[in-house]
């Protein structure tokens, strides 16, 4: 591997102390090198190796020639503020539906100008040990900075779109995502995935995102388009008294996709729910990796995650929960279960509970089996074909988890898109 | 309608039927009554297609050699099987299944396919009918549901499906008396000149709601003994042994 870290470094000069920081995290990472299953929390998704089997010569993506999107693209028949990423830096952003007084929106490319605002964000490079958060600071050069004030419920859905076009075929995008909704503010986000040409390309996302006191953020990933795409998405969470995030996965296109949420519950009533689904074919290999740190008192997590695997597909949950010892009255859940369908298929489930704290309620749960013969016989003695028995179980079996969205304009097209992608998948 | 000669079925060795024989005629209504262990659920199993018995005989529906035939066909060609214990299949609803299950059905037949809206209104007039509530029908199938529900929901099925032959496992057996009369309700409002009814039942009771015109007493694989809807309640005062030592 050769990144050709000078170049990119001279392309982006800056003040001082942002260079120092891209330079010293840069030799960080030079020395560790990507990921390798040694480390713990890269047990089953090897990234060194997955790198070197599948980028011959990867290199850093700086900058767009020009910033043209396909605005075919854009989700159609549904109200939504959007923003738009090109190759991961900031194209533009809408908020038709909402007051944008009250939105405060900015490119990281913009921070990175102004010694002052990047004052406000510097502390969220600090010092790392995981080496693809090392690359991304090393190499973000944008990205976005949302702003919610406080008392502000959002109307509609906002969409980040990532889109993604041959320009950055072979090369590894860095960005990062800073959002902070106010006090009793209501916002759904939708991270919308998309690439235009079939190329491979790796995305190293961090999102950082700050929850204050009675706010509600719901935030969907949506993976549902399959392409040759790596991932790395890192979402770390401070969560404030009252505040309720959700998050939902739908893990389904890309090649590899390795998901992180780390959620910080910080004062007491706060509570994080992480659900999503897994259904995965060909060769894809999908990884979520949860840590739900309990730091206060009542608060509550709760995740569920359901996978479907075909032919060679490898998926993982590494779920934590981590109470710490103050946070009395804790309530923490976990639930993974999947189905295999190939022999060749592999899932891994690794529930982890740490608890420091005595008067706590948590549980975890974690099956991997096959489809129910009995279901099978029971659907087709009612004139279901073999393929149409296995196809409704199979459908039902992820339906749980779509049910556990509680937004319903999303849920509707959650399950417009996960229904386009099971008809196209020979259960 | 259904003709079975020489019906021989076993798990691993073990016989359960043997030399099992039965004519249904259209319009029909057998019932069959036999202790535990004499190879009721067996049959059921072995009519509708189960796998892990081995089979010897023959078995003709509409003239046609059943064994032959694969599971969803039968279902499609008209034969219902309601489930001694119906199967619960989390997440998926049972308004979608049964959807699905009746257009597979139709389609078969030629008929035109039931879109989203005249299938509820289909729904709704059966359930007002055998006085089910429709709401369980928006839930997932047979998920949570009780003993009861499990079986009127089978009834449901059963009356929407509008099969040629519907064969009843022991769906009487823990039922309260209201449940037990909305399943023969149902099996009473389908009887028709064309179709037929094969009952499995432990007791005589559901006997007294759905009159058989044959009642068969199976014993250890066979019929031991044929006769009309009186024979059920001699069985009901003298028991199965009565019948054995009159054999």
């Amino acid at each position: 591997m050769n990144l050709k870290f000078e170049e990119f470094q001279k392309s982006n000069l800056g003040f001082e102390e942002l260079d120092n920081i891209r330079i010293k995290n840069f030799k960080s990472f030079e020395t560790q090198g990507f990921p390798t299953k040694k480390q713990e929390q890269w047990k089953y998704t090897d990234m060194r190796n997955i790198i070197s089997n599948n980028f011959q010569d990867l290199q850093i993506f700086d900058k767009n020639k020009d910033s043209h999107y396909n605005n075919e693209l854009l989700v159609k028949d549904f109200e939504h503020n959007k923003i738009v990423l090109l190759n991961g830096k900031f194209v533009e952003s809408n908020f038709t539906f909402e007051n944008d007084k009250k939105i405060k929106i900015k490119s990281l490319k913009k921070i990175f100008e102004n010694k002052n605002d990047f004052d406000k964000i510097k502390n969220y490079f600090e010092d790392e040990q995981n080496s693809l958060i090392l690359l991304n600071h090393a190499l973000t050069n944008d990205g976005i900075l949302l702003d919610i004030e406080d008392n502000y419920s959002f109307n509609k859905p906002l969409v980040i779109y990532n889109f993604f076009d041959k320009a950055v075929e072979n090369k590894i995008v860095n960005n990062k995502f800073f959002i902070s909704l106010g006090e009793k503010s209501n916002l759904s986000l939708v991270d919308f995935y998309r690439c235009e040409d079939n190329i491979k390309y790796f995305n190293n996302t961090i999102h950082n995102y700050t929850i204050k006191k009675n706010a509600t953020l719901k935030k969907f990933s949506i993976n549902d388009s399959l392409d040759n795409s790596y991932n790395y998405n890192s979402v770390k969470i401070k969560s404030y008294s009252n505040s309720i995030f959700e998050n939902f996965l739908l893990s389904l296109g890309p090649n590899l996709i390795k998901n992180e949420i780390h959620c910080n519950l910080l004062e007491d009533f706060s509570s994080c729910f992480v659900n999503g689904i897994m259904l995965l074919n060909g060769d894809q290999h999908h990884e979520l990796k949860t840590n739900i740190n309990h730091k206060y008192e009542n608060c509550k997590s709760s995740q569920l995650i359901k996978s479907v695997l075909l032919d060679k597909s490898n998926g993982t949950y590494q779920g934590k929960i981590f109470v710490d010892k103050r946070a009395q009255k804790t309530n923490g859940y976990q639930l993974s279960k999947a189905l295999l369908l190939s022999e060749n298929s592999e899932f891994n489930s690794k529930p982890e509970l740490e608890i420091y704290a005595d008067d706590v309620k948590c549980s975890h749960g974690s099956t991997i089996g096959n489809i129910d013969e009995n279901a099978i016989f029971y659907l087709m003695s009612r004139g279901l074909s073999k393929f149409q028995a296995s196809k409704i179980i199979v459908e039902g079996f992820l339906n749980e988890a779509i049910e556990t969205i509680t937004d319903p304009i999303i849920k509707i097209f959650v399950s417009k898109l996960f229904n386009e992608r099971i008809n196209k998948v020979n259960v | 309608m259904l003709d079975i000669k020489n019906l021989s079925a076993s798990i691993e060795d073990k016989k359960i039927l043997e030399n099992f024989n039965l004519n249904i005629k259209p319009g029909e209504v057998h019932a069959i009554m036999g202790p535990n262990g004499s190879g009721k659920s067996t049959l059921a199993n072995v009519l509708s297609g189960r796998k892990g018995y081995t089979v010897e005989g023959k078995v003709y529906y509409e003239g046609n050699d059943l064994l032959e035939i694969p599971i969803e066909e039968r279902a499609q060609k008209g034969i219902f099987l309601a489930f001694q214990y119906p199967i619960e299949i989390p997440g998926v609803n049972t308004n979608i299944f049964l959807k699905t299950s009746l257009n597979a059905i139709r389609k078969f037949r030629g008929l035109k396919e039931l879109d989203a809206l005249d299938f509820l209104k289909l729904v709704k007039e059966k359930s007002k009918k055998l006085k089910i509530e429709e709401k369980i029908l928006s839930r997932q199938l047979n998920v949570g549901f009780s003993g009861g529900e499990k079986k009127k929901n089978e009834i449901l099925q059963m009356t929407i499906l509008e099969p040629k032959l519907a064969i009843l496992d022991e769906t009487d057996s823990g039922l309260d008396i209201d449940a037990l009369r909305i399943v023969s309700d149902g099996v009473n409002s389908l009887r028709d000149k064309k179709r037929s009814f094969l009952i499995i039942t432990h007791y005589q009771r559901l006997l007294d709601y759905i009159k058989p015109d044959f009642v068969h007493v199976l014993i250890n694989g066979k019929i031991v003994k044929t006769g009309s809807s009186d024979l059920a309640l001699e069985l009901e005062k003298d028991g199965y042994e009565g019948v054995s030592i009159t054999k």
